[in-house]
Parts: structure tokens; sequence; C-alpha cells
């Protein structure tokens, strides 16, 4: 506590320059903390994604990514055999559905996702917490349902006609709001209309909704076993998948702020060490009075990990407020809180701060410990 | 009485050899002394020595050779810490200038050392203020050192070379910067402090101030060359 005392007596005598360097470190941390909140806010994303959809399992065929807009490659046999087996299978409840991407596929304001449902199945099967906005729930027969994110991204109401291909529009006859999840942007039509347009009589996925008492893997395995040719994706896989991608991410993430980072070191170092170096008059006055070589030593640690922690901890105030800046704009753009500042976050944050300014503090610490008492009192 | 029985400040022999270049400086030669309690005046001639005795006496420095015991403690054989540790309860320091810690008040330099040997800080404070009190300058306690006088900077010097109660006062050109009313003020102070049993070790270039030592040792080219005054040995 009296080294505190010491230390803030010392800062406030050269305000400009702690502060300086505090803003140092304060943009080094801000950046790291909003780089690696894209990462949590994905994870979060991704979670919350996976928990609105509601079948656990989609049934494609072979080699179609996790994350991957399937073909329509699957035939009614295959419809037929899990119809067959469902019980054996411990499906409770399934359904064939056909997808089609149009546009980019990058920029979601021009990407459009059609989902085509066959009849007797609404959003509301996708998205349990689907909720109507506008007009009816069932895009049967011959109408769009557009999520509630699609809608306002693209001016989409009540009437307006969407182009499928040169022969084929249908009407907007609803507006449904999934809950910020990505069955939001997409826009349900009937199957029928999907597959006339695609010229085509296969389905692009079949959904599963295991049945009460069976594990959704031992299912997903049971299928793939039983049906040569496709691929039964569970939600866990897909989480466990983009986890992987997403801890990759981090990792290039946070090589990145590590540049920020050691420059904030070097800037925690070169100010301790100058301030050392102005006082080494005064260090050796306390050596002479009778303070031992650690009582300097921690005096300039301490130092240099308050400045550290300072800009630490106002730098991930100002990450959460880059990152609430951010969410503001990808919550418009493409329904998703991209970036989150969990408590892991700004715990490790201020870890790295903390250790940034204990490796920074080190060697100015060690050199003025180390001073001789006579050499510093012979300078004036 | 002898001051050497019990080993206060005694010196045997004590050697400082530097290095200059390619020449060996013979800064301190053999010098053997038991200073006894009171005010012993160190003079001589500048680079004779003076300054280098002081260091070693306090364990500032260690010798090339010969030993240095203060307060029973042999400060040859010891490390940084363990001298550090001996100076912080057994000796007090005004130097020529720059004593003061610039970022700390007057009272805070005072309770510097009350500090370090780890006293509360209500006792510090209160010990600190008598100190000041003591070398009249209560009314500057929360003056820092840049607001005070040459003057007053040393008086807190004193005071914190006090804070402990050392048996050993050292002062290395104390009034050399002042005009000689502030330095016939700091010097009346000082030699006020040889009491009971306290050595006051006063270096000086000023033959007049000496003279009110209560012995003179003369110093030339690193040598003890003669001994003034009531050498009791
Ligand atoms: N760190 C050092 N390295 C080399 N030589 C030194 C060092 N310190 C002192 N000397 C030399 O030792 C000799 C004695 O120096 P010292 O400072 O003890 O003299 P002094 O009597 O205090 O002089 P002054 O009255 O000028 O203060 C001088 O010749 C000086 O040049
Ligand atoms: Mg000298």
């Amino acid at each position: 506590m009296e080294l505190l005392a010491l230390v803030l007596r010392n800062q406030k005598a050269r305000p400009v320059r702690s502060l300086l360097t505090v803003l140092g470190i304060l943009v080094a941390t801000a950046s790291m903390v909003l780089f690696l909140s894209f990462g949590e806010g994905l994870r979060q994303a991704l979670a919350s994604e996976m928990t609105k959809f509601g079948p656990e399992i989609r049934v494609v065929a072979e080699g179609t990514g996790v994350f991957g807009v399937p073909n329509p490659e699957l035939d009614q046999g295959v419809l037929d055999t899990l119809r067959a087996h469902a019980g054996e299978l411990g499906i409770a409840r399934l359904f064939p559905a056909v997808v089609m991407m149009k546009g980019s596929g990058f920029d979601p304001a021009t990407t459009f996702l059609f989902y085509g449902l066959p009849e007797g199945v609404t959003p509301k099967d996708l998205a349990p917490a689907a909720r109507l906005v506008a007009g009816r729930l069932d895009p049967h027969p011959d109408g769009a349902v557009v999520g509630k994110q699609k809608a306002e991204q693209n001016r989409l109401t009540l009437g307006k006609t969407l182009r499928l291909s040169r022969q084929a529009e249908v009407p907007v006859v609803g507006i449904v709001d999934a809950g910020n999840g990505l069955a939001d942007s997409f826009i349900f039509v009937p199957m029928k209309l999907l597959q006339r347009v695609l010229h085509t009589d296969q389905y692009s996925v079949i959904l599963v909704y295991v049945a009460p008492g069976h594990k959704v893997d031992e299912v997903a395995a049971r299928i793939r076993a039983l049906v040569p040719g496709v691929d039964a994706q569970t939600t866990t896989e897909a989480i466990k998948y983009a986890e992987r991608a997403i801890k990759i991410g981090d990792v290039i993430r946070f090589g990145i702020s590590l540049i920020a980072l050691i420059v904030g070191g070097l800037l925690v170092a070169n100010t301790v060490m100058m301030s050392v170096y102005e006082r080494i008059r005064e260090f050796g006055v306390m050596r002479a009075i009778g303070a031992r070589r650690g009582f300097i030593f921690r005096l300039v640690l301490l130092e240099a990990l308050l400045l550290a922690l300072a800009g630490g901890a106002v730098g991930v105030a100002a990450g959460y407020l880059g990152s609430w800046v951010v969410n503001l704009y990808t919550t418009q753009a493409v329904g998703l809180a991209l970036s989150a500042v969990t408590p892991r976050l700004v715990l490790f944050s201020l870890a790295v701060a903390l250790a940034l300014g204990l490796s920074a503090g080190l060697l100015p610490a060690r050199v003025a410990s180390r001073i001789s008492v006579v050499e510093a009192l012979g300078r004036l | 009485m002898s001051g050497g029985g019990d080993r206060v400040l005694r010196a045997r022999n004590l050697t400082k050899r530097y290095r200059q270049g390619e020449v060996w400086i013979d800064a301190l030669k053999g010098f053997t002394y038991d200073f006894p309690p009171g005010v012993t005046a160190v003079v001589g001639p500048s680079g004779s020595g003076k300054t280098t005795l002081l260091n070693l006496l306090a364990g500032f420095d260690r010798p090339t050779a010969g030993e240095v015991f203060l307060a029973g403690h042999p400060l040859h054989a010891l490390g940084e810490d363990e001298r550090a540790g001996v100076r912080l309860t057994s000796a007090g320091f005004v130097f020529q200038s720059w004593n003061l810690l610039p970022t700390l008040s007057a009272l805070e330099n005072v309770a510097f050392p009350l500090l370090l040997k780890g006293i509360p800080r209500r006792e510090r404070n209160e010990r600190a203020r008598a100190l000041l009190a003591e070398v009249g300058l209560e009314h500057r306690s929360t003056h820092y050192p840049n607001q005070l006088s040459g003057g007053e900077q040393q008086r807190v010097a004193i005071a914190r070379a006090l804070a402990l109660d050392p048996l050993v006062l050292f002062a290395d050109e104390p009034t050399g910067n002042l005009d000689s009313a502030a330095g016939e003020r700091v010097l009346e102070l000082l030699l006020a402090q040889a009491r009971g049993n306290r050595r006051v070790v006063l270096v000086t270039h000023d033959l007049e101030i000496a003279a009110r030592a209560h012995r003179v040792l003369r110093l030339k080219d690193g040598r003890l060359v003669e001994i003034q005054g009531d050498d009791p040995t």
C-alpha cells in the first residue's frame, strides 16, 4: 500500500507521460478485446442459432459441408427408406425440403436463400420459436413467407412479388420473426415450386426430429449406416465444427493484436526505463537511507504494472464500447450480434495487460535496483 | 573513554583502490581510526579521499582491503542489502545537496526511513512532525523540496537523518551550498546532535567549521596524516 502511494506520487509528478503511456496500452488492449470479441460473438450466435433450429439432424448427400447449402441430390428412395424405418431409427418426425441460393452469397442484401417446404410444413417446424408478424405462416399455395430480417433488408412487404426464375414468381404472403436467427433471412416457399424451378424431383435435405429417449448422435449413426450415400449431420457436430474454425480464427486474431500489444509493452518499458534514468539520484538517496534493493525493484515494477493495468482496464471498456458499435451494424446487416465481450474475455485481457506490465517492468526494475549507491549519489 | 570497545564506528587498515583507465588510484590508504563519541571533522584538500572514506564508513561501497565496523556490524563483510539494513537503523545522512525525494513533502521525507522500517503511518507522521519541530520547520511540513530554501532543505535532511535515532550521523559538506547565515544554522543543528554515545562525522573544506568539532582528522593523498583535538586514544 505504501509502495502504491509512492508510485502514484511519481505518476502525478509526470501526468502527461503517464497518460500517454496508459493511452498506448489502452489502444492495444481495446483492439485485442475487439478482435477477440468476434470469436466470442460467433460462438454465442452459433449456440443461440442452433437452439433456435428445431430439427436435430439434417440428412444431406454425402460430401455436403456442415454449413454448406445442400444440392437436391436425395431421391424419393432415401425418404421412403427413412420413413419406413423411422420407428427403429428413433425418428419422431421427418420432412424433406429443397434449398436454393440466389445471389452472391457474400453480401447478405443481394443473397436470397429460398427454403422449399412440403405441404403441411410451416416455418414453425424449422424454427419452433418463430412468430408471425404479418400475413400468414404457411407459404402454400403459391406464396412466400419471408424472414423478418430479410424483409427489412430488402424492403419486402406483403403483396410484393419475388422472382425465382424467369418463369416463376410468387407474392409475399407472410412475414415471420424467427428471433434474429439464420431462419430470419430465409424465404420460405412451397417445395413443389422450387423443384419446378430447379427442374428436379429430388430433395436437398431431409430434416429429422429425434424421438424422445433417443440420443441424437446414435440416431445419426444409424441413419448413416442404413442409407448409403447420405450424411446425417447433427447440430452438435455443426457446433463442434464451427468451434474449430472459430478457434483458428481466435489464434489468428490474437496474433494480429499481439503486434499492438508488443508495441504497448515497449511503450511501458520505455516510459518506465526513462523514469528510472531520471530518478537514479532519487534511488541513490533511498538506498543511502537504508532501502534494500528489493524495495526499489518492487517500486519500479509496480509502476509498470500500474500503467499497464490502468491502460488494460480502460482498454477493456473501450473494447466493449467498440463491440457495441460493431453489433449495432451487424445486427442491421446480417441479423447477428457478431461481437461479444464475455466475462472470460475481460479476464483474459486484464491478464494479458498484467503480463505485459510485468514483462515491461522487469528490466527497468532490475536496472534500478542494481544501481550502485556511490554512483547514484555522485550524479547530480 | 575509548570508543573502541563497542565498535560503533571503527576502521582498520581501510583501503580503497580505483581503476582509472590504465592506472590504479589509491583513493584511501590504510586508514585506521576508532571514532569516539562527539563530532569528528574530516578535512583535506580536494581529492584527498574524504568522500571515499565516508562512502566506506557508511557502507555505500566496500573497501578493497581492511575492516570497517558500524554499530558493531562488519560492513566490509556484508552484502548490499545487509549494509542497507545497518544504515537504516544505525546511520543518518546529510549530503551537500539533493538530499530529499522530490515527489514527497517535507513531512513525508522525514517519515521515509520510518516507512522503510515498517512503522505504521499514524505513528510515522507523529514522529516526523516532532522531528520537523525540532529543526524549526513544523510550518513547512506540507511543502515540497522545490518549495524550500537550501537551508530549509538541509534542516529537513537533518530531521530525516535523526528519524531512527542513529548512533552515527554522516555529513558531507552539509553547508557547502549555503550562505553563511543559513549555513551557521544548519551547522549548529548538526553539532547539537552529538549527544550521548552518538558520533557525528563531518566532512568539510572549511577549517573554521572543522575547528568547532571535538577533533579533526586531516587526510592527504588518501592517508590519515594528522589528528587534532581531544583524541581519547
Ligand atoms: N568512482 C571513482 N573512480 C575512480 N576514481 C575515483 C572515484 N571516486 C573517487 N576517485 C578518486 O579518488 C580520489 C579521492 O576522491 P574523493 O572524492 O574521495 O576526494 P574528496 O576528498 O572527497 O574530494 P573533494 O573535496 O573534491 O570532494 C580522487 O583522486 C578521485 O579522483
Ligand atoms: Mg568529496
